[in-house]
């Protein structure tokens, strides 16, 4: 057992770790998969910055292409060489913005324009708050550098709108004429082409207020603003440096990471955000679920190792368990069995180990406590019933002789009695008695019952009858008169304490004293249990000598009977008088006597056997525990 | 435009400072060599382009100078009020001089509300400067104000408030002219602003310091000052 508890235990250790790894398996997962999105985030995030730049770019280019139309150099140097500007100059200005601005091909078409003279005044816009003129414009960034000379972009917001700018110098034969800006309003359709190729959803917002966007995803915009509010001055690495957040937009939730805007925008807090549907938790069932069927195809998972192991594992603790525990129960069950079968008179402790050899142990404690308890019954008996001659069971006087003075180590009988040792299985090496069979009972009031074990003939019996005449009875027990006989014997055959037999009787099971002491039919044993018909024992006196005998006849039993007419004609042999025997009382106390000894020593029967004790006849009880 | 605004200024301060017994004072400041180009205000996604067919043109030094005249414990009368109006993306001038005391009033001549405000003293300005409005506040005593729009970090200008109402522009020339000047001793005094400095954490403030004195000499009531200032720190980077 032992080795078997060791292989429970790494069994259940090796269960619970693989438990362990399949709960803990998933969460690296988990966390690849989350640092994956993560990586796709910033990548995507850079991506549409580079993206944006190049577009930047490209938006530089066309307003370079777009300063050096003539037509702009001219009327910008028309409206720089006066000093005040009128709506005239700028409706004509206009109009050559306009058509410069149709005449641009491509699919990045500026949303608006705006000319300006050199020194800074708006000289006309295009598109956008075309009525306006006449106002400074140097002073932003953007301006002030295209009217130093540089090429450049910017973001603006105008009118709570965001705008992509750019801006060139107008340069008429090396002198600055003024400044041309385009913008290019950021849309959805912007959105979604930048994303076309990433996979993931965008969007442009000012400060709270959503801008544009590749998708229509409404969520809460204060964690991306705190997030961009912690970062430093270079916009350029924003996308490196935030940390994706969580955001939910109503059902879903979103992985989103947020990048400033550059230029004036910057400072309105001008951003975009890279969205992506957050993946579902993996988890060991979600684990489970993205399992494909490819994964347990014999080429890709170790079937034959799993297989191998389980099986290797299995003959083991099937072998651990047939050698420590099959094996051992066998062993004790077939010991067990030898033992019922009384092959042998105990387990044999030796062969069994362990636990079998404990409980081998305790059967045999058991098996000795109750030998010492049938010793101490027969010794009860003994003193009960008086010293049989061959140290037996046994004996009772039932009806004349007095109880012995002492025992066991009384006078032995002159002739030795019956066997009352009992075996519960004869062996051959040890003597056994096994009661004759029964004279076959003669027929019984038109039934057919059964045939009774007899018990061993009077003739059968080794001890001489000695007989007796009747008037010695008398002359040795001057003392006691003739009817007072009947009266001790009873006392002396039965002076236990009443409370002993019920002891003794939970020793087995209740109803098996009556199946193993009569294995006969109902009526029978209802016969052998008292020999008078229940109608009838009531018609008897408590005088055994026959005294107030009533007129009903009481049913013979022939085992009974034939006892009976032996310890008449031993008592006449004796020459014992039996004037007051009457088989009815003498068949009465038999019945009960058998019934007490059966009570005390779980006998199943009792054999009664008729000898001569002290030259009187005597009657004794030997108690049959086994079938012959 | 902006020419026009200076002169209606100076001789507003003129007008009320002018006591009986005065002369002018007319000067020209040899200007330093205008510094590089500092880096890129407010960069976009791309760095700034030279263009290929004209040199970049040299930032002008002129209108971030004012020069001051302030005499020796006198106190001559203030004017009444200076003004300074935002004119697009911009002050008329990136700095103006203030006597002390006088009112200062700001109108906006843009179609753009502007939320004004004294980065020194915010309870200077207060309040959205609407389109065609004005703001107007006084300088109780001498201290150098940066007024600026916190939704456009471009619009900024410096005001200086001086204890003098003799107080002057410079032209891209760096002529300067102070008039109705009383005589007497005089410290002339120029202020610059750097922008491109001040972004980079270096305060403007006090250029160049000259006594001047200004008394009539026969019927002539011009009194001239020429100096040099001093060349400038090159502000850092050139994009």
């Amino acid at each position: 057992m032992f080795w078997s508890k060791i292989w429970l235990f790494l069994l259940a250790l090796t269960a619970a770790a693989a438990l362990t790894v399949a709960l803990l398996l998933p969460r690296p997962a988990q966390r690849n998969l989350v640092r994956g999105e993560v990586n796709r985030l910033q990548t995507a995030c850079s991506v549409i910055h580079i993206l944006l730049a190049d577009d930047a770019r490209n938006r530089i280019d066309l307003a370079g292409a777009f300063s050096r139309s003539p037509e702009i150099m001219n009327a910008l140097e028309a409206a720089s060489s006066v000093p005040q500007l009128d709506e005239a100059r700028m409706k004509q200005v206009r109009d050559v913005g306009e058509t410069v601005m149709k005449a641009i091909q491509g699919s990045r078409k500026p949303d608006f324009a705006m000319l300006i003279e050199r020194r800074g005044r708006v000289v006309a816009r295009v598109r956008l708050d075309d009525g306006d003129w006449g106002d400074v414009a140097a002073g932003r960034p953007l301006i002030d550098d295209a009217l130093a000379g540089y090429l450049r972009d910017d973001v603006w917001v105008q009118n709570g709108s965001l705008f992509f700018v750019s801006a060139a110098p107008v340069i008429k034969q090396g002198a600055y004429v003024g400044a041309v800006v385009l913008g290019h309003q950021v849309t959805n359709q912007l959105a979604q082409t930048l994303v076309k190729s990433l996979e993931v959803d965008m969007g442009f917002h000012l400060a709270a207020d959503g801008i544009a966007g590749s998708r229509t995803i409404a969520f809460d915009h204060g964690p991306l603003q705190a997030a961009i509010g912690k970062l430093g001055a270079d916009v350029t690495t924003d996308c490196q440096q935030v940390r994706p957040i969580d955001v939910r937009a109503g059902a879903d939730d979103y992985t989103a990471i947020a990048a400033r805007l550059p230029g004036e925008a910057a400072s309105r807090q001008a951003y975009y955000s890279v969205l992506i549907r957050r993946p579902e938790g993996l988890g060991f069932l979600g684990t489970l679920g993205a399992v494909k069927d490819s994964d347990l195809s014999l080429g890709n998972f170790p079937w034959l190792l799993v297989g191998g192991a389980f099986l290797a594992v299995l003959a083991l603790g099937i072998g651990l368990m047939f050698f420590e525990v099959d094996r051992p129960l066998r062993r004790l069950a077939a010991d067990a069995v030898r033992l019922a079968k009384g092959d042998t008179e105990r387990l044999t402790e030796d062969i069994h180990g362990g636990k079998f050899g404990s409980i081998a142990r305790s059967v045999n404690i058991h098996i000795d406590k109750l030998g010492r308890d049938a010793r101490s019954a027969r010794k009860d008996l003994d003193q009960l019933l008086g010293p049989a001659p061959e140290g037996g069971l046994g004996t009772i006087d039932l009806l004349a002789s007095p109880l012995p003075t002492a025992r066991p180590g009384g006078p032995a009988p002159a002739v030795p009695p019956p066997p009352s040792e009992f075996r519960f299985n004869d062996s051959g090496s040890q003597p056994s008695y096994k009661p004759p069979a029964r004279p076959a009972p003669p027929a019984w009031a038109g039934a057919s019952p059964p045939p009774l074990r007899a018990a061993p003939p009077v003739a059968a019996s080794p001890m001489p009858l000695a007989p007796s005449p009747p008037e010695r009875l008398a002359e040795r027990s001057p003392g006691r008169a003739p009817e007072r006989a009947p009266e001790r014997a009873p006392e002396r055959a039965f002076d236990r304490p009443p409370e002993r037999a019920p002891d003794r009787s939970f020793d087995r099971p209740p109803e098996r004293a009556p199946d193993r002491s009569f294995d006969r039919p109902p009526e029978r044993l209802a016969e052998r249990s008292s020999p008078l018909p229940p109608d009838r024992s009531g018609a008897f006196d408590d005088d055994i000598l026959g005294r107030g005998t009533g007129e009903m006849q009481p049913r013979v039993d022939p085992y009974f009977k034939q006892i009976f007419d032996q310890f008449v004609s031993m008592k006449r042999s004796c020459n014992e008088p039996t004037a007051g025997l009457v088989y009815e009382r003498f068949a009465e106390k038999l019945v009960k006597n058998r019934e007490d000894l059966m009570l005390k020593t779980g006998c199943r029967d009792v054999r009664f056997t008729v000898y001569v004790k002290d030259g009187k006849a005597a009657l004794k009880a030997t108690p049959v525990k086994d079938e012959a | 435009m902006r020419v026009g605004f200076l002169v209606g200024i100076l001789s507003s301060i003129a007008a009320l400072a002018g006591p009986v017994q005065a002369g002018t004072v007319v000067g020209k400041l040899e200007l330093p060599p205008p510094p590089e180009r500092g880096p890129v205000t407010a960069r976009g996604f791309v760095d700034r382009i030279e263009n290929p067919l004209a040199d970049i043109k040299k930032p002008s030094l002129a209108p971030y100078l004012v020069v001051t005249l302030e005499g020796e414990g006198r106190a001559d009368a203030a004017p009444a009020q200076v003004s300074w109006d935002v004119v697009g993306e911009s002050f008329v001038r990136p700095v103006v001089a203030v006597p002390v005391g006088a009112e200062v009033v700001i109108k906006n001549q843009t179609k753009i509300a502007r939320n004004l405000a004294a980065a020194e003293d915010p309870k200077l300005l207060t309040g959205p400067l609407n389109p065609a409005g004005t703001k107007s506040f006084r300088a109780a005593q001498p201290a150098v104000y940066t007024i600026g729009d916190q939704d456009a970090p471009h619009l900024r200008g410096k005001l200086v408030v001086v204890a003098t109402p003799h107080v002057a522009a410079v032209d891209d020339s760096g002529r300067f002219e102070i008039s109705d000047v009383p005589d007497g001793s005089y410290k002339l005094r120029v202020f610059y602003y750097d922008p491109l400095g001040e972004a980079h954490g270096k305060p403007s403030g006090w250029l160049f310091t000259t006594d001047v004195t200004v008394a009539p000499k026969g019927r002539s009531t011009r009194t001239e000052v020429n100096a040099k200032l001093p060349p400038l720190t090159a502000a850092a980077g050139k994009k």
